[in-house]
């Protein structure tokens, strides 16, 4: 398919007198892993906050329509939440708030169970079920809010920078169970990294941002060390780029997606 | 209208406390009933939301509300929850709107209502008598046509929670991950400070302006230290509330301690809380 899930069309945020984003276009394909990368500041939550419908924007942003012809419905891991850790929900508890209409104090119903307990599976976080979600680890708690965004059955998952605070190996981790289950599932996925590594490997398609849109495209296309430059100043030379697969990325997915 | 004195009396006149035979006494006791269950399910989301210091600033519009009504020739009984809800609506508003932190616009528009009550009860006697009444509070003066009010309020919070209580806790953890997998969160916060301003505004005339919080919070609080779940934290937050609610009133009608009924229902649910702690403190993990 080549329409794109989402457009971004002159999009400006600006927020206390400050420009956070200005006029940014890009494209996010559909059934693309796509990547957003820029230096802290650069917009990239923001980005994701205008799509969520969370920030004042000025120009457009559209997403695309399902065979219903409904706008994609939307998965979201946020990035970290500041909660009251001392509050007893349980991880089964969340995963069946939004969807249960039985209030939770007469119990998780067998239905919303199962789904809770299959989600889990499928983020291989099974284990988790009873504990209470201010107990987890943060490696933890990014496994079960996957899980929560995977229960509204998301055809467009908005993930943003879901490793920050991760070791190089849970973050290694976390995004091959993302792209299993991108396989599986077959959403689009629009994720925020700070890590160029990771974006390397995992992405189809990226989007260099550092207030204003950089480049877009294949990773070959738009990492070379002229973006990362103007993106993140001097540093930029510790990118490898001969670390980027020989073919590009987008094809490699694509080929995943059809065998799957 | 239905009468409730001949239920009241038939009910209770097995009773082996004195008191209880009394009509003025049952009223107390059938307001408690109604009024701490209410308030501790609503402090459930006070507490997971944090928003101990927002039901202060509503309990504490009470006497610039009373100051309006006399002011407009309205009832106080109606000006304060008015006002009350009107408070809470602004608050929720500038909120959503601000990037001032929450406790900062709470802080303010609490300056604000308290000045504007101390404005009005200098200037006017006739405010000073009747904020005494909300100061204080006492549970022994509710008159029987309040206690429909109670029950329709009652039933109203009810009904808030089994529709609503589930989305309310996704709400604790994140409002944007709520917002984007379906909640309303909008309409739901502000349908909570409605509620809230509502179940405040009732209680401040039962408990007096300085003890509304503690009926919310502390019956809440305790059963977030024993409960395992949110569900049960909930159950555990009624019960709490229920026992603190009838043994402090016998306790305060007991001639040898004879105190303040809406003071004594808090330092019994304040119990509760200490108990709550100890629990709390042997369930945790040690450190090494």
């Amino acid at each position: 398919m080549n329409e794109d899930a989402v457009r971004f069309e002159h999009v400006t945020v600006v927020a206390n007198g400050v420009t956070i984003l200005e006029d940014v276009s890009a494209s996010v394909p559909m059934g693309s892993c796509t990547m957003v990368v820029g230096p802290n500041g650069a917009g990239k939550t923001t980005l994701l906050q205008a799509l969520l419908g969370q920030i004042r924007h000025s120009g457009h942003i559209h997403i695309a329509r399902s065979e219903e012809g409904r706008t994609l419905r939307i998965g979201y891991v946020p990035q970290r939440l500041s909660f009251d850790r001392g509050m007893p929900l349980t991880v089964l508890e969340l995963l069946a708030s939004p969807w249960q209409r039985r209030p939770l104090w007469f119990g998780v119903g067998q239905e919303h169970f199962e789904r809770a307990q299959q989600a889990l599976e499928r983020v291989h976080a099974s284990g988790l079920a009873r504990r209470r979600i201010g107990a987890l680890s943060g490696g933890e708690l990014q496994r079960v809010l996957v899980a929560f965004a995977l229960l509204n059955e998301p055809e467009l998952l908005v993930l943003d920078e879901p490793t920050a605070g991760m070791d190089v190996h849970g973050e290694q981790v976390f995004c091959e169970l993302i792209e299993e289950l991108r396989r599986t599932h077959g959403f689009t996925q629009i994720m925020v990294s700070h890590d160029i590594a990771t974006v390397t490997h995992h992405a189809s398609h990226v989007l260099c941002l550092n207030r204003q849109l950089i480049a877009e495209g294949p990773p070959r296309e738009v990492l070379t060390r002229d973006n990362l430059r103007k993106a993140f100043g001097v540093h930029a030379g510790l990118a490898k780029l001969e670390a980027l697969p020989p073919e590009s990325p987008e094809a490699a997915c694509s080929a995943k997606k059809n065998d799957a | 209208m239905l009468e409730l004195q001949p239920i009241l009396a038939r009910l209770t006149q097995w009773s082996a406390v004195e008191s209880l035979r009394s009509p003025t006494i049952q009223h107390a006791l059938v307001a408690l009933l109604l009024m701490a269950p209410t308030a501790a399910s609503m402090g459930v989301q006070v507490v997971t939301f944090r928003m101990a210091f927002f039901s202060d600033a509503i309990s504490h519009s009470a006497f610039a509300g009373v100051a309006l009504g006399l002011l407009l020739s309205i009832d106080p009984r109606v000006s304060t929850p008015a006002f009350g809800v009107l408070v809470a609506v602004a608050i929720v508003a500038y909120m959503r709107r601000s990037e001032l932190p929450s406790d900062t616009i709470t802080g303010v528009v609490f300056a604000a209502v308290v000045a504007a009550g101390l404005a009005a009860i200098s200037r006017e006697r006739d405010v000073a008598r009747t904020v005494q009444t909300y100061v204080y509070g006492d549970v022994l003066t509710v008159a029987p046509s309040d206690l429909w009010l109670l029950l329709a309020l009652f039933l109203l919070v009810a009904a808030f929670q089994v529709i609503a209580y589930n989305h309310t806790m996704v709400m604790g953890v994140s409002p944007v991950v709520a917002e984007v997998h379906g909640v309303r969160v909008a309409r739901l916060q502000y349908l909570f400070a409605v509620l809230l301003a509502l179940v405040v505004m009732f209680a401040v005339r039962t408990v007096g302006v300085f003890l509304v919080t503690a009926m919310l919070i502390v019956p809440a609080t305790a059963a977030r230290n024993l409960a395992r779940t949110a569900g049960s934290m909930f159950w555990w937050a009624q019960a709490i509330a229920i026992t603190s609610a009838c043994a402090g009133l016998l306790i305060s009608l007991d001639e040898r301690i004879n105190t303040a009924t809406g003071a004594t229902v808090v330092l019994v649910a304040f119990l509760w809380f200490l108990l709550s702690a100890l629990v709390a403190y042997r369930r945790a993990p040690r450190r090494p």
